[in-house]
């Protein structure tokens, strides 16, 4: 019933001579969250980039629904919505011009009651929607880049620090949301070095350690992963 | 004091590790000598040759052989404008304007043979000269190599760091602005040694002193511009993009707007054009070769009168040469009242164009430049003033010795008559009054006190910005 | 999503950027400024000619009306020769200001005649004009720069780059609608001020298409370097500082660099020795034997050698002829010099491949006929008007036609189209 939906195999991406990752393996399944961990330079984003084809493996391969990305990156990029670490969108325009603009660069259009109810899940302040950008927290603009790649309705997310700026609150709400996207069908991978963040929601975690995995973590019958497990393996061995 | 000095250093060992900042002073250093070298050979051979050609007309003139003065009249004389000594660096409007002028009698000729016209027209800005280089593109440079002096830090939160530890807003601008001003020293370097070259062709040391002083003055106006600028520009990119703006403005725009509003204002009537008046004003005067010409039926009287005498073949002297002296006379008035007007529009047109330096420095600079160096259109306008007085004083002096030396019967029957003619031929030793000419500019003191005008505009940018960056700029960092 | 769609996104998103909009209307406004003052500087041009017409033929009536003889006729009556403005000359005035388009002349040498210039104000003539053609040549490409140079890299330093390429699904369709956007308003704001004047002047429409491609082979190029530029992995400054040197060498260095070298690679005799040499042959004229003016006149005109007797000690045949021996004396060297100027304009055009600027510029004037070709060409004209002239006149001083005020009328009248197909 369940089919892997992204998948690492044997992949080294190098940046120059230096190699950001190498030789890393993983397998995600449909509907599973799952949460790169590891410290700054780990190779976390890298392998996010690769997935999207904006960097290319050295050998190995990255896969999207059992297909290599390299063969065709527009499509992969299309079933994709990829939340940047501390995205900004453009700050002389509103958020809805904002969102309406990225939707219509994937070829997408959505209405105006589709991008409000998206804005109230993600609990975006009413009175801020028509305001340019420019005037945004930290906060309210991740809220905003959230938006619109839930706003994508793609089968996949990628999310890198998706947490970073939001106040504990919006926190919670966010991991709400993540949960029920999951439980929903939709396959999330999100790179963190929060280990409380990435216990909450994932079902799958990889430690990494420059460049090479170190460490995963598998949800049992249900339950989250031992936050306390992580964290010492975390502090023991991804700590560079 | 010892701060400042820390931040140019750190400025410098920045440039030294960036291939861009090296590449650009490298390119711009090595186009400066070059420039320097091949425009000071240029200026200097054509020096020589238009001394060498003077001399050669002036020889020429002293060994025509005997002959009727008046026929020396119309033989003529050449001028040649010999560049001044600092045109090595500013050559002006040399390759603009004709640089040699033949001198006839009856006549005011243009000056003829601009270099631009035998050029093969694909220049754009003219002949790269070091003064070009130094009053376009230096800026430019200086632009590329400051314009992120302290965006850079901003960007990279040293600037914070630095202010944390007590720095002041000042001594980081001053410490930028002195960086800069070490790059400047170097562009000038290059007009210094060529200055020396102009020193040797003898130039006074005072004014090649002051003449560098003022380059070094607006290079430093605009080392503050561009302190100033990525003082109060949050990025680097914003930086760069209004210096370059200005850049544009004043140095590509303003030079051409100037020209353009000018020749709007003031309309300038051809030469061809205001030759019809001089036809009409001088048909009124007579014709010199015809001494029966009723104009000078009034000469004739008075002379008559003087000399007691009843008619002009009793004078003592040879009336038809006294017509033509006082033809040409009357002439050269006339004449001389349109070319003065004509200098006059043109003098106005310049003076409109230069207005526009206090808002484009480079304006300035190069009024200032071509002032001092001797080098502008008023320098022309004394060329052909000096070369009308030298006309005017070998055709007298040749009309002189048409009506001294010999009689009005010979001349006047010299056309039937093959002995009279023989002894209205006179000796070469009356070649003799025409004087040697040697091209001077201005002197230095009236040159000085000329470029102080376009030195206040720059003086008044500087001081501007200067103060501009101890407000706005203070704030800003 | 259709191309029409993806425009118009990119459209609707540039015009939200206010920097963008300054940029576009400045460009807009300057071009208008260059046409404008291209236009007036035409207007003025034939004004003037019409002008110098009427007051030359009036001159001319005049002139002829005093003598009685057709030796002081043609001595004392001068004719206006012009190279009138093209229509399209207001987009480039060339070198118009350098070369004169104008002259006077007469019966004499033609050589001491020919070099006279009516010049413009030299020190404005060093500034140069603001016309279309500089602001096409010099001015575009900066703009294009600051439109496009960092086109990537201000994404990449907002963070947005790669939110944005994995979004567009292909990053280069997005780059490239974002540049025809950005590059055709700037094109259509600087196309329409040229258009409009040469509507107004009566351009013809092939001509103005030939402009068309100039204004897009310039556009096209500096859009594909800054293109090629801005996808390097520098930052914004860098890149706007590696195309700015570019447009340093190539508009400002290779072409004076350019002229330097053709001027040594081909020497042209100086004009004032030309001048020089006619004038003395002239002059000499006076003191030699009548014989040694007409013989030499003769080997070159032999259909007057029955009429070259002299017998008084002034003919104006024989005035006439010295004037002609004189410019015969110095045919070779002026010739020598014409050729070098053309020469050194050929090598240039070579040279001009080097600046894209310079070759804009050039290729402008050439259509607008105000390049130094067209100058030779009406130098050229004049010669050929003063060669009808001359036999105009011999026929009557050779053969000692008793004088009549009718023979005037079929006296040559200068026609600025002679030989041309303009």
């Amino acid at each position: 019933m369940t089919r892997t939906v992204v998948e690492a195999r044997n992949l080294t991406v190098s940046r120059g001579q230096t190699p950001v990752l190498s030789d890393i393996s993983f397998e995600v399944q449909e509907g599973e969250v799952f949460a790169l961990l590891g410290g700054n330079g780990a190779g976390k984003s890298t392998s996010l980039l690769t997935f999207l084809g904006l960097l290319e493996p050295t050998s190995g391969e990255a896969l999207v629904f059992g297909k290599s990305v390299q063969n065709d990156i527009a499509s992969v990029r299309g079933k994709i919505a990829y939340l940047p670490e501390a995205a900004t969108l453009y700050p002389h325009l509103s958020a809805y011009e904002n969102v309406d603009y990225f939707l219509s660069l994937a070829g997408i259009g959505r209405s105006r009651a589709d991008v409000e109810e998206v804005f109230d899940r993600v609990s975006l302040q009413q009175e801020a929607r028509d305001q340019h950008m420019e005037r945004y927290s930290k906060g309210m603009r991740q809220k905003t880049a959230i938006a619109l790649a839930l706003l994508r309705e793609t089968p996949i997310l990628f999310l890198d620090e998706p947490t970073s700026g939001l106040d504990p609150v919006a926190i919670d709400e966010f991991n709400r949301l993540v949960t029920n996207l999951a439980k929903a069908g939709t396959t999330i991978v999100m790179v963190t070095h929060d280990v409380y963040g990435a216990c909450q929601v994932a079902h799958k975690i990889a430690l990494l350690r420059r460049g090479t995995l170190v460490g995963s973590f598998e949800a049992k019958n249900g339950e989250r992963i031992d936050t306390e497990t992580v964290h010492a393996a975390f502090a023991e061995r991804a700590v560079a | 004091m010892s701060v400042i000095r820390n931040i140019a250093i750190d400025e410098w060992r920045y440039w030294r590790r960036s291939r861009i900042a090296i590449s650009v002073l490298l390119t711009g250093l090595v186009l400066l000598v070059g420039s320097a070298f091949l425009t000071a050979i240029q200026m200097i051979d054509a020096s020589h040759e238009r001394e060498h050609l003077q001399t050669e007309a002036e020889n020429a003139f002293l060994n025509q052989p005997e002959r009727h003065p008046h026929r020396m009249v119309h033989y003529g004389h050449y001028a040649f404008r010999t560049p001044p000594p600092l045109s090595v660096i500013d050559p002006g409007i040399d390759a603009y304007t004709g640089n040699s002028i033949f001198l006839e009698g009856h006549r005011q000729n243009s000056a003829m043979f601009a270099d631009r016209q035998a050029s093969a027209g694909i220049a754009m800005f003219g002949a790269l000269s070091p003064a070009l280089l130094l009053q376009i593109l230096a800026p430019l440079l200086l632009i590329l190599m400051g314009y992120s002096a302290i965006t850079r830090e901003r960007e990279a939160r040293t600037l914070d760091q630095m202010i944390a530890q007590g720095v002041t807003s000042v001594q980081i601008m001053l410490g930028k602005g002195l960086a800069l001003g070490g790059v400047t020293a170097l562009l000038v370097l290059p007009l210094c040694i060529a200055s020396v070259l102009a020193a040797s062709e003898g130039e006074a040391v005072s004014l090649i002193a002051f003449f560098i002083s003022g380059y070094a003055l607006y290079l430093l106006t605009w080392c503050a511009a561009i302190v100033l600028s990525s003082t109060i520009m949050r990025t680097a990119g914003g930086s760069l993009g209004a210096l370059l703006a200005v850049w544009v403005i004043v140095a590509m725009l303003m030079p051409r707007v100037s020209s353009t509003v000018a020749t709007n204002i003031v309309d300038a009537p051809g030469k061809i054009e205001t030759d019809f008046a001089v036809i009409e004003a001088v048909s009124k005067i007579g014709d010199g070769h015809n001494a029966g010409d009723p104009a000078f039926t009034a000469l004739r009287a008075n002379l008559l009168q003087q000399y007691n005498v009843d008619s002009v073949e009793e004078l003592p002297i040879n009336f038809r040469g006294v017509v033509a002296g006082a033809a040409e006379a009357e002439l050269t008035d006339t004449l001389n009242q349109f070319a003065e007007e004509r200098m006059r529009v043109e003098s106005k047109q310049v003076r409109i164009a230069r207005y526009f330096g206090w808002l484009s420095p480079v304006l300035s600079i190069r009024e200032f430049s071509m002032k001092l160096a001797g080098v502008d259109l008023e320098t022309h306008h004394r060329f052909l003033r000096e070369t009308e007085k030298l006309r005017f004083d070998f055709v007298q002096s040749l009309n002189k010795a048409h009506a001294e030396k010999m009689t009005y019967l010979d001349d006047a029957g010299r056309s039937g008559d093959p002995e009279a003619e023989k002894r209205t031929r006179i000796s070469t030793e009356n070649w003799k009054v025409l004087e040697a000419f040697s091209f001077e500019p201005f002197p230095a003191t009236d040159r000085v006190e000329a470029s102080f005008n376009p030195l206040a505009k720059i003086m008044l940018w500087l001081i501007a910005i200067l103060l501009l960056c101890r407000t706005i700029g203070r704030r800003a960092l | 999503m259709t191309a029409t769609a993806v425009f118009s996104r990119e459209l609707r998103f540039f015009l939200k950027q206010p920097f963008a909009i300054w940029l576009i209307i400045v460009a807009t406004g300057l071009s208008t400024f260059s046409v404008w003052s291209g236009l007036t500087e035409v207007d003025r041009q034939s004004a003037t000619i019409e002008r110098l017409l009427v007051a030359d033929a009036k001159d001319r009536a005049a002139a002829i009306e005093k003598e009685s003889d057709f030796g002081g006729a043609a001595y004392y009556s001068f004719h206006l020769t012009f190279d009138p403005p093209s229509a399209l000359s207001f987009a480039a005035l060339g070198e118009r200001d350098v070369f004169p388009w104008k002259h006077r002349i007469r019966m004499l040498a033609l050589e001491g005649q020919i070099y006279e210039s009516d010049a413009a104000n030299a020190e404005l003539a060093q500034s140069g004009q603001f016309d279309f053609a500089f602001f096409l040549s010099v001015l575009t490409p900066l703009f294009l720069i600051i439109l496009l140079h960092d086109q990537r890299a201000s994404e990449k330093v907002a963070g947005r780059h790669d939110l944005l390429v994995a979004t567009a699904g292909y990053g280069q369709n997005l780059w490239r609608s974002r540049t025809i956007v950005r590059v055709s308003l700037l094109g259509v704001g600087l196309f329409l001020p040229f258009l409009v004047g040469a509507l107004m002047s009566g351009v013809d429409t092939q001509l103005i298409a030939l402009v068309f491609l100039v204004v897009f082979a310039q556009i096209l190029f500096w859009t594909f370097l800054c293109l090629w530029a801005s996808a390097r992995p520098f930052s914004g400054p860098a890149i706007a500082s590696g195309l700015l040197a570019f447009w340093v060498l190539t508009t400002f260095v290779m072409p004076a660099a350019s002229d330097a070298i053709v001027e040594r690679a081909i020497p042209a005799p100086e004009g004032g020795d030309i001048i020089l040499a006619q004038r003395e042959k002239v002059n000499d004229a006076w003191d030699l034997r009548k014989e040694a003016t007409m013989e030499p006149f003769v080997a070159q005109h032999p259909e007057w050698a029955d009429d070259a007797k002299i017998e008084r000690p002034f003919e104006w045949k024989w005035y006439y002829a010295f004037q002609q021996v004189g410019d015969q004396a110095v045919a070779a060297m002026s010739n020598d010099r014409r050729v070098a100027v053309s020469r050194r304009n050929e090598m240039a055009g070579w040279f001009a491949f080097l600046s894209p600027s310079a070759l804009t510029q050039r290729s402008l004037s050439h259509l607008a006929n105000t390049d130094v070709g067209s100058a030779l060409t009406y130098q050229h004209r004049v010669r050929n008007f003063h060669a009808e002239l001359r036999s105009f006149y011999y026929p009557l001083l050779f053969k000692n036609a008793a004088y009549r005020a009718e023979a005037f009328e079929s006296l040559p009248e200068y026609d600025p189209a002679m030989g041309s197909d303009r």
